[in-house]
């Protein structure tokens, strides 16, 4: 006979396999994504397919890595987002800071622009946006690619959130002991808010990183393509076999889920952070 | 939007310069590339544009008339509607158990809580590489699995539900994040409580979790209609809109017009369509919440 402690520890040794099992289940795009990668094209035709590779090779990574420039678009997505996080994170500290430290006329009219902002989703602008671009001559280049993403409202939301929470007499004692108004954002506010930006850094890498329209809109030639638009077109290829295709797409995926994987508390609170009341 | 007081910051001294030149360079971008495409989205809504999509002449509402008078246009809405709604309930339903599922925290309870939200980190791109290859015809992973010998995304009855579950399947670990966060937040002693008093699991969900955690619920609601309205990736990757424009949304109709088409003022017209749609659902949400949600 089992004691109760015992019944209890099976119990819920069973209902953590069962959760994670699910979880196995719902993440099965990804197991297949990477299964039929390290199989040959050939196994691939073959009915019925085996998740289980029989002979699993690399085959398929080495050959989309000679086709394709993969490692151009992976350069050209990392400085995208390089840029777009460290733009965002400026702007929104420093507008963030006037917002929370300073009194001025038109204060309340330009903070509702901001939210303003919130109201108008990309989507509803691209079209127009591309024009704009276009206009500037602007078609593959970094400056199309990244200039859109450098300021965004939820990432001012974000940082006034944080501020509104530092102690108010902060600033006074400082202003007090001579430090100036540049001074209290560059030395004290800032470093205070490094977990609150690490979290903004994180979730921006994973939404700017999976991208789509924008960047299909203002690339087409293949050297300026971001890792998603490079790997949206082996799949309409004629020399890139299938094995290759998903090869490319797990190597577009592992960064993203990477990042996800080892920061998922940050992008948590970034997420939901500004997002709901109570 | 702000539940706490803005500092007060007392002596009234001159306007300095300072705040301006904080805020400049977010305006600067905003007005550029929010508020003047916006601007000039409505403004083109009213005009014809040439092959660049720039301004040529005045129309006033001929392009309206013209777009709103057509049975395609309202066949595209009611598509976009349609996978809103199968997006949202599909969504819900399974974001709402992996939440219940994983809202527990115990030893290694990380591991499922990171499979339930993985999908979220994932592209569109390299998700429909590996959603074409289990979907294709010929040996496609799929019709292994059943024995079928279906074009799941070229025939008119399942294209759709294929564009729309690989949508949930990408969607699910926000919603699932957002009601984890909700479910977590209610008190501990509550369902204690409620466990002494004698009700089951099923009535605890249902009489304290559910209405605690009203407000995430109530959020994830209209997050998931708006990012619907905003898929675009998958229609394009999957099934451009085809097969007989079955699975064509508003937002993949208005890029078809603008870039493969040219018809930039039609595009503008169907975008500030788009935003109003958008917006209507906001507003219900703001007039909803309070009537509707519990908040602590």
């Amino acid at each position: 006979m089992m004691t109760a402690k015992q019944q209890k520890k099976v119990k819920s040794n069973t209902s953590f396999i069962i959760k994670v099992i699910l979880g196995i289940i719902f993440i099965a795009p990804l197991i297949i994504g990477v299964a039929f990668s390290i199989q040959t094209e050939e196994t691939l035709v073959t009915y019925p397919l085996k998740l289980i590779a029989e002979n699993p090779t690399i085959q398929n990574y080495v050959e989309v890595f000679r086709k394709v420039p993969l490692l151009a678009y992976l350069k050209n997505s990392v400085i995208v987002c390089a840029c777009a996080i460290i733009g965002q994170v400026v702007f929104s500290s420093l507008a963030a800071y006037a917002f929370v430290y300073f009194e001025f006329p038109l204060k309340k009219l330009l903070f509702t622009l901001v939210l303003a902002t919130m109201m108008i989703p990309g989507e509803v602008v691209v079209i127009t946006n591309y024009v704009t671009i276009q206009n500037m001559g602007l078609i593959n280049t970094y400056m199309a690619l990244i200039l859109p993403s450098l300021v965004s409202g939820t990432s001012i939301f974000l940082m006034r959130q944080y501020y509104l929470t530092l102690p108010k007499d902060f600033k006074e004692a400082a202003t007090l002991d001579g430090c100036s108004d540049m001074g209290f954002l560059f030395r004290i506010a800032t470093p205070l808010s490094i977990p609150t930006i690490s979290s903004l850094a994180v979730y921006l890498f994973v939404q700017i990183y999976n991208q789509f329209f924008w960047p299909l809109l203002v690339t087409n030639k293949d050297t300026m393509r971001t890792i998603q638009i490079g790997i949206s077109f082996l799949t309409t290829s004629d020399i890139i076999s299938y094995g290759q295709i998903l090869a490319g797409a797990v190597v577009a995926i592992v960064p993203s889920v990477v990042v996800y994987i080892f920061g998922q508390d940050y992008i948590i609170k970034g997420m939901t952070a500004g997002g709901v009341k109570g | 939007m702000s539940r706490q007081k803005e500092l007060p910051l007392a002596k009234k001294k001159r306007v300095r310069p300072l705040p301006y030149l904080l805020i400049a360079p977010a305006m600067a971008l905003f007005t550029m590339f929010t508020f003047y495409p916006f601007i000039r989205t409505i403004i083109l809504s009213f005009a014809l544009t040439n092959k660049a999509g720039n301004f040529s002449k005045w129309v006033g509402f001929a392009n309206w008339t013209r777009v709103l008078s057509k049975a395609s246009f309202w066949n595209v809405v009611g598509i976009t509607l349609k996978m809103a709604a199968v997006n949202l309930i599909c969504t819900m339903l399974v974001a709402m158990i992996f939440a219940l599922l994983a809202t527990k925290k115990v030893r290694f309870s990380k591991v499922y809580q990171t499979m339930y939200a993985l999908p979220m980190a994932i592209a569109s791109s390299p998700a429909a590489a590996i959603f074409l290859f289990i979907y294709r015809q010929k040996n496609g992973l799929l019709n292994n699995i059943l024995g079928t010998n279906i074009s799941w995304l070229t025939e008119k009855p399942t294209a759709i539900w294929a564009v729309c579950a690989m949508t949930i399947w990408m969607h699910i670990g926000v919603s699932f994040i957002f009601l984890l966060v909700g479910f977590r937040n209610v008190p501990e002693d509550l369902l204690e409580s409620a466990w002494l008093d004698g009700a089951g699991p099923l009535q605890r969900i249902r009489h304290i979790i559910i209405p605690m955690a009203s407000p995430q619920i109530f959020f994830v609601v209209f997050l998931n209609i708006a990012s619907s309205f905003k898929t675009f990736a998958q229609i394009k990757l999957l099934t451009q809109g085809g097969p007989a424009n079955s699975t064509k949304t508003l937002i993949y109709y208005i890029y078809e017009n603008a870039i493969i088409n040219g018809r930039f003022e039609t595009a503008c017209v169907q975008a500030i369509f788009l935003f109003l749609l958008i917006f209507l659902f906001t507003r219900i949400q703001f007039a909803l919440e309070n009537k509707v949600v519990h908040y602590q």
